[in-house]
C-alpha cells in the first residue's frame, strides 16, 4: 500500500509507492472512516430511554484517567487530551492519521440529569456514560377517575 | 387483500429478526499511524469497540491485512437522538515488502488501539571475491 522497505529509490519503486497510496486512498474513500474532522472529536452517539440517556463516544488510545466528564442540569461535557507518543530518533513516519491533541465536547441532553448517579465505563477505547433522568422530571402516569 | 394472522405475523417478525442478524456489518477503514525504524515496522491502528480476541492479523507474501470484528451490545440502548458514528468491522490492507520476519511479529491491543511490530530482515551482505 504505501512503501516497500529496503528497496532502492528507483523510479519504478516510486511508481509503486504512488500506486499503493492511490489504491489505499480509493479503498478508504469507499469504506469510509468513523472519524470526521478534529473539530468533531470524539464522535458521539446519544440514545435515550424514558429513565436515562446513554452517551457513547469513540476515544481510542487514551487512558480513562485522562478523560474529564462534567454534568450540570442537562449539559454534559467531555474534555481531555490525547498525547502523541514520543518517537525514537531516526524513526521514519510513513503515515499519521490518528488524531492527537486536546478535545472538548459539550452536549445538551433532552432532560435534566441526576448527577449523583451518573455511571461512566471505558472499555476498548469506547466511553459509555449512563445519565439517569431526575426523579422529579420522569413522566408521571395520571390516573383517570371514572365520572 | 392479504391479512396476516397472529401466527403469520410472529413468523414474519422472526424471519426479519434472523435476516437482521445475517446482514453483514458495515466495514470501516481505521486510522493508522505507520512508523519505520532501522530494525522494525510499527503500525498503530484505531479499532475502538473491538476486543483483543476479535482482531485478525495476516501477512501473506507482501500483503498485511488487519481486521477487527465489532460485537454489538446485547441490550437495547434506546432511541437514537444523535449519531455521529456508526458501528461495524474494520479492515485495512498494506503492501509491506518481503524483507520482514512475519513469524516474529508481535501485537497488543490497548484501549482500542492495535499496536503491531514487525521486525525487518537485515540486508544480506555478500562478499564477492575478485578473481586475479
Amino acid at each position: 500500500m504505501l512503501f516497500r522497505i529496503l528497496d532502492p529509490q528507483t523510479k519504478a519503486n516510486q511508481f509503486w509507492r504512488d500506486f499503493d497510496r492511490l489504491n489505499d486512498e480509493l479503498t478508504r474513500s469507499i469504506l469510509d472512516s468513523q472519524f470526521g474532522s478534529a473539530s468533531n472529536f470524539p464522535p458521539v452517539n446519544v440514545y435515550t430511554k424514558e429513565e436515562e440517556a446513554l452517551v457513547t463516544c469513540l476515544l481510542p488510545g487514551i487512558e480513562a484517567d485522562q478523560i474529564d466528564i462534567n454534568v450540570k442540569d442537562n449539559l454534559l461535557s467531555i474534555h481531555g487530551k490525547k498525547k502523541a507518543e514520543e518517537l525514537a530518533e531516526g524513526t521514519e513516519v510513513h503515515r499519521r492519521e490518528i488524531f492527537n491533541g486536546e478535545f472538548h465536547r459539550t452536549l445538551e441532553l433532552p432532560f435534566r440529569v441526576d448527577q449523583d448517579h451518573v455511571l461512566a465505563k471505558f472499555t476498548n477505547g469506547v466511553l459509555n456514560i449512563h445519565l439517569p433522568r431526575r426523579e422529579e422530571d420522569k413522566p408521571k402516569k395520571v390516573s383517570i377517575i371514572a365520572g | 387483500m392479504n391479512t396476516l394472522t397472529k401466527e403469520n405475523k410472529e413468523e414474519v417478525l422472526k424471519q426479519s429478526a434472523e435476516k437482521d442478524v445475517k446482514t453483514p456489518a458495515r466495514i470501516y477503514s481505521p486510522n493508522v499511524d505507520v512508523f519505520e525504524t532501522e530494525a522494525e515496522l510499527l503500525f498503530r491502528v484505531e479499532m475502538p469497540g473491538v476486543d483483543q480476541s476479535s482482531v485478525e492479523i495476516s501477512i501473506e507474501k507482501d500483503q498485511l491485512i488487519l481486521e477487527g470484528k465489532f460485537v454489538p451490545p446485547a441490550e437495547s440502548r434506546g432511541q437514537v437522538r444523535l449519531a455521529e458514528y456508526r458501528e461495524g468491522n474494520y479492515f485495512r490492507k498494506f503492501t509491506i515488502g518481503k524483507a520482514i520476519h512475519s513469524d516474529k511479529a508481535t501485537a497488543k491491543m490497548k484501549n482500542g488501539i492495535l499496536e503491531l511490530t514487525i521486525p525487518k530482515m537485515e540486508p544480506k551482505k555478500t562478499k564477492i571475491e575478485i578473481q586475479k
